[in-house]
């Protein structure tokens, strides 16, 4: 296209770039039919609706607690649970919801030790089996790390963990609030839920440039040739806008201990009075990681690999960021067949 | 062939696109230093100060004036949530209880919910080894028979 002809189409690509922005939030977003199956204070338990289930163990979807669970089921036609439906898997998916000021007393032990096995327990009873697939990305990776490690003979047949921080040591975000003069206790005591879009910004620092300008300038540029999609920018758009707030307690805890204290790598993490020790998790274990990762970077997962007890350990590792990697375009092709085949080899009776 | 003979206008795209790049990496440099994470600490110390002047004043002005502050619903809020922990325990202990009477009734010599009626496992056998020293065998077991169970949402 040359000059001439960019500039004729100047004012009409305006209109759309700005069009696009400024309606991203009624894009349709986690729009598969789904029923409510139990829920919990501000936490749900869906389970997907399908004629065809034939896999007998069911596959539990738990997300992080930044951001919502919808990027599992982004957009009809590029959805996660769309696919693991079309494969035959009964899906679940437990969403933790919006938390508020009410429940700042919420800590990762009710996380781990509550909602989550509760959730499972909902599941088993929902889907009429024994035990069941856990499939947990970013720090839902880790609550199920950390259930799966005090609960080893537990129901989880399966354990795939998708980009989720283990290891702190070395890490950016490690780096930023891992230190000593951040004073975690002041956040955590002046907002009872730590706004999601404070989260937000500090995720989107790590890449201040990318975030803040080449997506817009990607998107600028798609409008002006006739290539942009307007769905899936305005689908992961909306999804990216999105950021629940995170409870005090929780959110204490998760940096003191994850990234001040490094804990769970080294065994010293305790819930309840249990230690959680990765080294008693003995499901079937499939550990995704993704090259770019700026936020659970690889070799903050890896050490996961020598510490658990599992016989049966896979690992995928894949180009594409942290959710690039499975809600990327490519995903549908390249990461999402790979994991239903993991899941399928392990689900039958 | 563009890449031999590029226009101006290529040309122009490159080198915008090379900057681009270098100051994608450079500024993810600057996020990565020691004293950017000093900046952040001390930025985010200074902003929690001042919200929390600025909630005390608002909470002060909204509690003067006989109205219920955000503190206060968060306060019914988090009255409603304890309640709702505690519902939940008392469900969970309903259906123990109800499952220990209905191992009873089917097997009248079993006093223990969790030994002989414990159902089948589809674990691989070595799975199964390992469940067998765990306690968590008999919570398995439990989810299974509290199917017939369904509660509504």
């Amino acid at each position: 296209m040359n000059p001439v002809q960019q500039l004729t189409r100047l004012p009409r690509a305006t209109l759309e770039f700005t069009n696009i922005l400024l309606t991203q939030d009624d894009a349709e977003i986690a729009a598969s039919p789904k029923d409510v199956v139990w829920t919990h204070r501000k936490t749900t338990l869906y389970r997907y609706r399908s004629a065809d289930r034939v896999h007998p163990v069911p596959v539990l979807l738990v997300f992080a607690l930044i951001n919502r669970p919808h990027i599992f089921d982004l957009r009809p036609g590029n959805s996660f649970v769309e696919f693991l439906l079309s494969e035959g898997f009964d899906v679940f998916l437990l969403d933790w919801g919006e938390p508020g000021d009410e429940d700042a007393d919420v800590g990762l032990e009710s996380y781990v030790c509550d909602s989550l096995p509760w959730g499972i327990r909902e599941t088993l009873r929902a889907a009429g089996e024994d035990e069941v697939s856990l499939l947990g990305w970013c720090i839902g990776g880790t609550l199920c790390a950390m259930h799966a490690a005090l609960e080893p003979g537990g129901a989880a047949r399966n354990l795939a963990l998708l980009t989720t921080p283990i290891d702190t040591a070395g890490s950016l975000y490690g780096n930023w609030v891992g230190r000593d003069s951040f004073d975690v206790d002041q956040v955590a005591d002046v907002h009872p839920a730590i706004p999601g879009s404070a989260i937000d910004w500090a995720n989107k620092m790590m890449k201040p440039v990318t975030n803040y300008w080449t997506t817009y300038r990607n998107l600028w540029e798609g409008v002006l040739d006739g290539t942009a999609r307007r769905d899936a920018y305005q689908a992961m758009a909306k999804w990216v806008a999105d950021n629940p707030p995170f409870p005090s307690r929780a959110y204490r805890e998760w940096i003191t201990w994850m990234y001040k204290e490094n804990r769970l790598v080294g065994g010293r993490l305790r819930l309840r009075g249990e230690r959680v020790d990765l080294g008693r998790i003995e499901q079937n274990l499939l550990v995704v990681t993704a090259g770019a990762d700026h936020i659970a970077p690889p070799p903050g997962t890896l050490p996961l690999l020598e510490a658990v007890a599992s016989d049966d350990v896979t690992h995928f590792d894949r180009s594409g960021g942290h959710i690039g990697l499975m809600a990327g375009s490519r995903a549908k092709g390249e990461i999402w067949p790979d994991i239903a085949d993991w899941l399928r080899e392990r689900s039958g009776r | 062939m563009g890449e031999e003979n590029p226009t101006p206008q290529d040309q122009a795209r490159r080198l915008y696109e090379e900057g681009e790049a270098r100051t994608a990496r450079a500024m993810e440099e600057l996020v990565g230093r020691d004293s950017f994470g000093e900046l952040l600490a001390r930025v985010t110390e200074n902003a929690m100060a001042l919200t929390r002047i600025g909630a005390d004043l608002a909470d002060t002005a909204i509690r003067n004036l006989r109205l219920a502050g955000r503190n206060d619903v968060a306060r019914l809020g988090r009255q409603l949530a304890r309640t709702e922990d505690k519902l939940e325990m008392v469900l969970q202990e309903v259906e123990r209880v109800r499952e220990r009477l209905d191992a009873d009734a089917a097997s009248p010599g079993a006093k223990d919910a969790g030994g002989s009626t414990r159902s089948s496992s589809r674990r691989s056998p070595a799975a199964k080894s390992r469940s067998s020293n765990s306690s968590a065998g008999a919570r398995r077991s439990h989810a299974g028979r509290r199917r017939s169970a369904k509660r509504s949402p």
